[in-house]
């Protein structure tokens, strides 16, 4: 007969794990989390190795993305802690929940300099939206469960907790905590009903400006019914994107650096800026003091510090889109001003005509968004595909489109197909990669080897660093540095040597076949797609320049 | 440069000094002066910080309220 094992720390932290639901983690181990790995084996919850912890970090803030769940991430002390912090950055920036778990040194070594010891919890104060460490057992099921709730309270975001080695082996008892729901933490002031009402019904020529807050709210139908009620002409920023409905004959594409003619016009021409659950990104306005400069605002955030940060509003409506959206949803006199965005949607509509033999990369994106399977989710890294995918491929819902929008991460990619695939596993995930930016996490091949995940990457091969190279051209008198990827591997047999299925295109007339081999086939697969080094993206608002004095070709 | 006065009251963590000075330094605000303790009946710390910077003070008041261990942040005008 076995005796029944005494819960310790590490064995506390599943059982609270389970409590929230947390059905899958990412994660590396090493010596300082090796308790928690010793507890896993005996729990429910699933563990996907991934090769590196940037990898486990990105997995986790692709999950949360493409699910709606908290994405829950582990590593070791020192570099395996140090790992996660490009991953901790881009889930604030993008406002994701994320619960990052960290193997810490044993209480008494800590501030001894000692192996493997760093202070991840003094590094997560800029890159996190909260952080622990636990220095007494008893204090352990209480700071899980308020990671849990601050991670997805009001505005979202990651949070870690650093365990030391000693609390994760120090026994406890069995009992677990209720689960406690946290309030918005800010109290918010009332909002501005009155006078929004009073600035929709005196504009002539309103803007909806739609953020990633919808998505995060999950306030998609809210949303969409006040766009529909009001008959607001809408433009979206790149993590608002399928928010509003694509179909909306009102909507006018993306908004800001390489937002579309319509768009950014639009926005110039506006009197009554509409911002929903968006903050005024540099990357959207261009020239700040130029930006939308007819126009009152009306700001609806969850988070009191986006109000009047780059913008001042004229009205806020703080709290939950949910609420506050249908609150203001009027039917609107505009007509005149939606027929002209109708004539400029129709003026500017993207033309894929493209001489030559060589691949257009915006039509085989839009040519992949046609053909995807209903409830694909795409990823995006950074760069020049990215903005491409962003511009010609159509989402019906932010969880369908996970790029790394506020920290613009090149490597996002690949991990964050890996935990979109784990999340949904029967949805087609597409990772959309650059030459570039697929080196930089290519390591998650290994991953998707190993769980046989059926992620298929499209990699926009132009043998550069293209976003940079385009900026070197554009904004540097051609002076090309350290952008030229000439001698990348061959990735056929990169992608071959982790069993996945690999082909390369080089011309237009391969585009259809390979597109539909790609998506019929069973398992992970690579379309590497050849394409020109010197395609540029277009248009582009040149830095520190208003939104319409836009660039649309050299 | 605009010289304010920030009372604030914080749980008392640790951590939580280097919280308001992470946030501070980020924002664009320059520490003058700081005098911080605790009440260790209440637990409960008070932190006076004089900041300047070129920015409006609404900016870091929001920004330190939405720390997590805060429990209120007060402008006293009467600085200048
Ligand atoms: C981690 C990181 N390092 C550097 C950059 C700067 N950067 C932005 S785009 C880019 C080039 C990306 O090249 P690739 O992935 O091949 O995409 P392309 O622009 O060629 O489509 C670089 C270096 C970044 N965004 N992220
Ligand atoms: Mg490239």
């Amino acid at each position: 007969m076995t005796t029944e094992k005494k819960l310790t720390g590490a064995g506390l932290l599943f059982n609270v794990l389970e409590q929230h639901g947390v059905e899958h983690v990412f994660g590396y181990p090493g010596g300082a989390i090796m308790p928690i790995y010793d507890a896993l084996y005996d729990s429910k919850v699933e563990h996907f190795l991934c090769r590196h912890e940037q990898g486990a970090a990105f997995s986790a803030v692709g999950y949360a993305r493409a699910s709606g769940k908290v994405g829950v991430c582990f590593a070791t002390s020192g570099p395996g802690a140090t790992n996660l912090i490009t991953g901790l950055a881009d889930a604030l920036a993008d406002s994701i929940p994320v619960v990052a778990i960290t193997g810490q040194v044993a209480t008494a070594a800590m501030g001894s300099d000692a192996f493997q010891e760093i202070d991840i919890f003094g590094l997560s104060l800029a890159c996190t939206k909260h952080s622990f460490q636990v220095t007494d057992i008893n204090d352990l099921a209480k700071v899980l469960h308020q990671a849990f709730a601050i991670a997805l309270e009001g505005r979202q975001g990651p949070v870690l907790v650093d365990i030391p080695k000693d609390i994760q082996i120090t026994e406890v008892n069995r009992s677990l905590d209720e689960l406690v729901n946290l309030e918005n933490k800010v109290k918010l002031p009332p909002a501005n009903v009155g006078s929004a009402i009073a600035l929709l019904n005196q504009a002539k020529q309103p803007i909806l400006y739609v953020g990633g807050g919808v998505g995060m709210a999950n306030a998609i139908d809210e949303l969409r019914d006040f766009a529909k009620i009001t008959g607001l002409p809408s433009v979206s920023t790149l993590k608002g994107l399928g928010a509003i409905d694509p179909e909306d004959e009102n909507y006018l594409g993306m908004l800001g650096m390489h937002g579309t003619k319509a768009a950014n016009i639009a926005v110039q021409e506006c009197d009554l800026l509409i911002a929903v659950g968006a903050r005024f990104d540099d990357r959207v306005t261009g020239k700040l003091n130029e930006f939308a400069p007819h126009a009152k605002v009306i700001h609806f955030d969850i988070d009191t510090s986006e109000i009047n940060k780059r913008r001042i509003a004229d009205a806020s409506i703080l709290g939950d889109l949910k609420v506050n959206l249908p609150a203001l949803a009027i039917p609107l006199a505009i007509k005149p001003w939606q027929a002209v965005c109708h004539e400029m949607n129709n003026n500017f509509a993207w033309d894929y005509n493209h001489p030559g033999e060589s691949i257009f990369a915006p039509a085989v994106l839009k040519e992949i968004s046609d053909k995807m399977p209903e409830n694909s989710c795409v990823t995006t890294d950074v760069g020049q595909h990215q903005m491409w995918a962003a511009q010609h491929m159509v989402f019906d819902d932010p969880s369908n489109f996970l790029t790394s929008a506020g920290m613009g991460t090149m490597g996002f990619g690949i991990p964050a197909a890996v935990g979109a695939q784990v999340s949904r596993p029967t949805d087609c995930i597409i990772a959309v990669s650059g030459d570039g930016s697929f080196m930089m996490n290519v390591q998650e091949l290994s991953t998707i080897k190993r769980f046989q995940l059926p992620v298929k990457i499209v990699l926009i091969d132009n043998a550069k660093l293209g976003m940079v190279r385009q900026w070197q051209d554009l904004f540097f008198n051609g002076r090309l540095s350290e952008t030229d990827l000439a001698d990348n591997p061959d990735f056929i047999m990169l992608a071959n040597a982790f069993d996945i299925k690999a082909k390369m295109i080089t011309k237009k007339s391969e585009v259809s076949a390979a597109i539909e081999e790609m998506l019929e086939h069973d398992g992970p697969y690579l379309l590497q797609v050849k394409i020109d080094a010197q395609e540029n993206v277009w248009p582009l608002v040149p830095p520190n320049t208003a939104n319409d004095k836009m660039m649309e070709s050299t | 440069m605009n010289n304010y006065q920030l009372m604030i009251t914080a749980d008392d963590k640790q951590v939580v000094l280097e919280r308001i000075l992470q946030v501070t330094r980020y924002r664009g605000f320059l520490i003058s002066g700081i005098n911080a303790k605790v009440n260790t009946g209440t637990n409960i710390g008070t932190i006076e910080l004089l900041v300047r910077s070129e920015r409006p003070i609404e900016l870091l008041v929001d920004q330190i309220n939405k720390l997590i261990d805060i429990k209120e942040v007060k402008v006293d005008n009467s600085a200048s």
